[in-house]
């Protein structure tokens, strides 16, 4: 055994963390196991999700041939057909409704880096604006929120060498597992670990302090470190006075978070507010905030996220060893056609209701396309291209997005199994999986380039690249994808960055494109250049932009609706989106051994509130939110380990579909990102 | 010889090690198929998690009536023969750690062999909880845990050195 196996390197995309992985492939080329290689990101570790990846590539249920829905029913057609009819009906909808009316959706399941902008470059090539993504309800808020304040927002702070993590809604262990080596090494090395969280999670457990907090009032928690801060003089005064603007509006708006106020809002007591606090202060700017999904859920949810950015202005911990880290990037050719084809005239979908996603994103807003292909207004939505996505289960209000989706005049799914979005689609492809494409990857962390190995390839089943080539030169627009294959688009795209494809093939466990700078916006301003990539190239703790947009300049604080209004019809308020770590969203849950580790949705409920509704472990009970029920079986959980009258309920199960309960129409202002992690429900035993 | 250790400082308690180990026994992810184990307590909010430490002077080797309990001579584990043993669980009932459970699919005892000398649930630990480490330089990375914690303290000035800032 063993030594007729091949190894050969790759990145895994069992979830966005990308980790470094050995694939194992036998003589007849079928690949039999993965581990964790040594790249520069993971060195060696990996999750199971990742070994599991095995099931991914060769489980029987994949799709393998393009299917067809004629009568209701799905029947496999080829390649060739199949295509040629998508683009005849595409061409047919563009003559009649305008090229907007055709909209392509980029999902998280099959690609790295380029993927998304290929699919942005395409919809662009034959004439929409309208690209849509997941982006519009996770992982943007807290980009634009931090680069509100700071012009950028690393997804990769530097753990290591930091003496102060503050982890604001996170759970690295099972979102972004490779980071808890990170943050323990940090730990081994003395740093302060900060959880702040209304669950006890896996990272909490190892934390020097757990902050439980109340739902969305993380906002009012960063205000009122900022008001001690401030007060105490613990901040950074030449760092304030020289890069930052607004600083006294700031100091003025704060005064009002006392710590009575703030305790009273947050659920924290005073002692570890002021403990949080000398964490901070014990490490000066060696400080990681680092922001998760947990704060962007919200209808403050920006706001939230500016003040916690605000701290890092304040103890100048931005691009710091060992604090919020920006890196420089690799500089690949531009892909997008942002550019050359901007069609800002021909109205994104959402950029009336949300300028900001889409000026600092160019995000069409998902939500909005729901409503807009029911109603067509502003116009009509005609089509729509998913690849690797399944809205059905992620997006809010489920029976909506059916209702949509089930409208379009073309539905094409790009999937590897059949999927609750794809049971809707007019056309389902096969996609090709991660590894049976190779694409380019950057780990900002350690500013490495990586160029994933096509490790298999199945006859009939496209990657992105060829997809679109296929697609768009059938629909005239065969011009903006000129390169004959995926490896031919890679060699245009390293071009300008002055790595070739022969070192980054010998770097396949990551090549670092540039050594690591820190305080570059030291650097910056004695060049003449803005220190940072704000308007005014200092860090905002006021923004006059926002202002201007007829939003609040400062970081304002708004309690959460469950604490401004209860309501005694609905008295519990729910999260959901916190993740399993064996499964990534909707994602895996047709693989038999997940199923043997985490069988069903939960929902977890503290055990005072578990009694007074007479709910024992394991019941199936009813949750009912304004706009639906759902039965889901729960889980009653440490008294230590959930707040009373918070519930968290997992998302991404069709038998427990917890997005038939969530708004659609209940948003952050200024990003239009959806209320997920306080929804007002009640429960009760079935 | 290299042994497989534990940082419970470190430990979130996210299972993989026992997937990871599930899976090299039986391709699922039962976690009772685990021979490491992972206990969490939320009342202390503690992760006690536990594999065989192959002992130098084994019990279970000692008292295994079948003689299916051996030394690895290349890893130095101590290893069950599952075709030799005769599933009476005296080993079971010796280990003072609770370290070996039963199979009762193959009636045997099992436990863990270290995986051949690349352990799993190291590869899978994503905390760095887990090492595989030479015991010769056990005494090294202790030590370097224990300086950085004294460091801190002095840092926070909780502890006062003479000589020191």
């Amino acid at each position: 055994m063993g030594n007729e196996r091949k190894q050969i390197k790759s990145l895994c995309r069992m979830c966005d963390d990308h980790c470094g992985i050995n694939v194992y492939v036998d003589e007849q080329g079928q690949v039999v196991n993965i581990d964790g290689s040594n790249h520069y990101w993971n060195r060696g570790r990996l999750c199971v999700k990742g070994r599991a990846g095995v099931d991914f590539v060769n489980h029987p249920d994949r799709i393998l041939k393009p299917l067809k829905k004629i009568d209701g029913k799905f029947v496999e057609i080829e390649l060739e057909q199949a295509l040629d009819e998508i683009a005849k009906k595409m061409s047919e909808i563009t003559e009649k409704h305008g090229a907007r009316a055709n909209s392509i959706w980029k999902g998280e399941a099959v690609g790295f880096a380029q993927e998304e902008e290929l699919a942005r470059r395409f919809i662009h090539a034959i004439g929409s604006p309208n690209y849509f993504s997941n982006d519009s309800q996770c992982f943007v808020g807290r980009w634009i929120g931090y680069s509100l304040v700071a012009g950028s927002w690393m997804a990769q702070p530097d753990f290591e060498n930091s003496r102060c993590i503050v982890l604001w809604g996170a759970n690295p262990p099972s979102a972004h597992p490779n980071m808890t080596q990170y943050i323990m090494n940090a730990k081994e090395k003395g740093a302060k670990i900060i959880a702040i969280d209304s669950r006890l999670s896996n990272i909490a457990r190892q934390a020097d302090i757990f902050a439980q907090i109340r739902p969305g009032t993380d906002g009012a928690l960063a205000l009122g470190i900022i008001k001690i801060l401030i007060e105490e003089k613990i901040y950074n005064q030449h760092f304030v006075e020289h890069y930052t603007t607004g600083f006294d509006k700031l100091k003025d708006y704060v005064q009002k978070f006392s710590k009575e106020f703030v305790c009273q809002e947050t659920g924290i007591s005073e002692d570890i507010l002021n403990d949080i606090v000398k964490a901070i202060h014990f490490g000066k700017s060696q400080v990681v905030n680092y922001v998760g999904n947990g704060l962007e859920h919200h209808e403050n949810g920006i706001n939230n996220i500016r003040a916690v950015a605000c701290i890092d202005a304040l103890i100048a911990s931005f691009d710091q060893k060992g604090g919020n880290f920006m890196p420089e990037g690799f500089g690949p050719s531009e892909l997008t056609l942002y550019h050359e084809k901007p069609l800002t005239e021909l109205e994104p979908i959402g950029a009336d209701k949300f300028p900001v996603l889409y000026e600092y994103r160019k995000e069409c807003h998902t939500m909005t396309a729901m409503d807009t292909i029911i109603t067509e207004k502003p116009y009509a939505l005609k089509s729509m291209i998913i690849i690797g996505a399944n809205p059905v289960l992620t997006n809010p209000n489920t029976n909506k997005v059916i209702e949509a989706l089930s409208k379009l005049e073309l539905l094409v799914v790009r999937e590897l199994f059949m999927t609750e979005t794809a049971e809707l689609a007019d056309y389902i492809l096969p996609a090709a999986s991660y590894l049976e494409r190779s694409e380019l990857h950057y780990h900002g962390m350690h500013q490495v380039a990586t160029l994933t190995n096509r490790i298999q390839t199945i006859e009939g089943v496209q990657d992105e690249y060829m997809f679109l080539h296929d697609l768009a030169h059938r629909l005239g627009a065969g011009e903006y994808f000129p390169w004959e294959n995926e490896d031919r688009l890679n060699e245009w795209l390293v071009e300008p960055s002055g790595v070739t494809i022969e070192t980054l093939k010998a770097h396949p466990e990551g090549y670092q494109y540039k050594p690591l700078q820190y305080k570059k916006w030291e650097a910056k301003e004695a060049r003449g250049e803005k220190p940072f990539n704000t308007r005014t190239g200092k860090v905002e703790l006021f923004s006059q932009y926002l202002e201007d947009m007829g939003y609040d300049g400062l970081p304002v604080y708004h309690s959460p609706d469950f604490i401004a209004n209860p309501d005694s019809e609905y008295p519990y308020t729910m999260i959901t989106g916190a993740r399993k770590m064996i499964y990534y969203h909707s994602r895996n849950k047709n693989f038999k051994r997940f199923l043997t580790a985490v069988p069903r949705a939960e929902l977890e409920l503290h055990p005072y509130d578990a009694k007074n509704l007479g709910i024992a472990d394991g019941d199936l009970v009813r949750v009912t939110s304004q706009i639906g029920s759902v039965e889901v079986h729960a889980v009653i959980k440490h008294e230590r380990e959930i707040m009373p009258g918070i519930i968290q309920f997992t998302h991404g199960w069709k038998e427990a579909n917890v997005n038939l309960i969530t708004h659609d129409d209940k948003f952050d202002p200024i990003d239009g990102f959806p209320l997920m992690k306080a929804v007002k429900v009640k429960i009760e035993k079935i | 010889m290299k042994y497989i250790t534990i940082d419970l400082d470190k430990c979130v308690s996210c299972s993989n090690c026992e997937y990871a180990c599930a899976f090299a026994q039986t391709e699922d992810f039962a976690r009772k198929d685990s021979n490491i184990r992972v206990n969490y307590y939320p009342e202390t909010v503690t992760s006690i998690t536990m594999t065989c430490m192959h002992c130098t002077d084994a019990w279970c080797m000692e008292v295994c009536p079948a003689n299916a309990i051996s030394k690895d001579e290349a890893t130095g584990a101590v290893v069950i023969d599952q075709d030799q043993c005769a599933g009476c669980k005296m080993c079971i009932m010796v280990c003072p750690f609770g370290n070996i459970h039963f199979n009762p699919t193959k009636l045997v005892s099992q436990k863990c062999d270290l995986c051949g000398g690349d352990p799993n649930c190291v590869k899978f630990c994503i905390s760095g909880a887990l090492q595989f480490e030479e015991a010769e330089e056990l005494f090294d990375s202790k030590r370097t845990k224990l300086d950085g914690k004294l460091n801190q303290l002095i840092l926070e000035g909780k502890i006062k050195i003479k000589g020191g800032e």
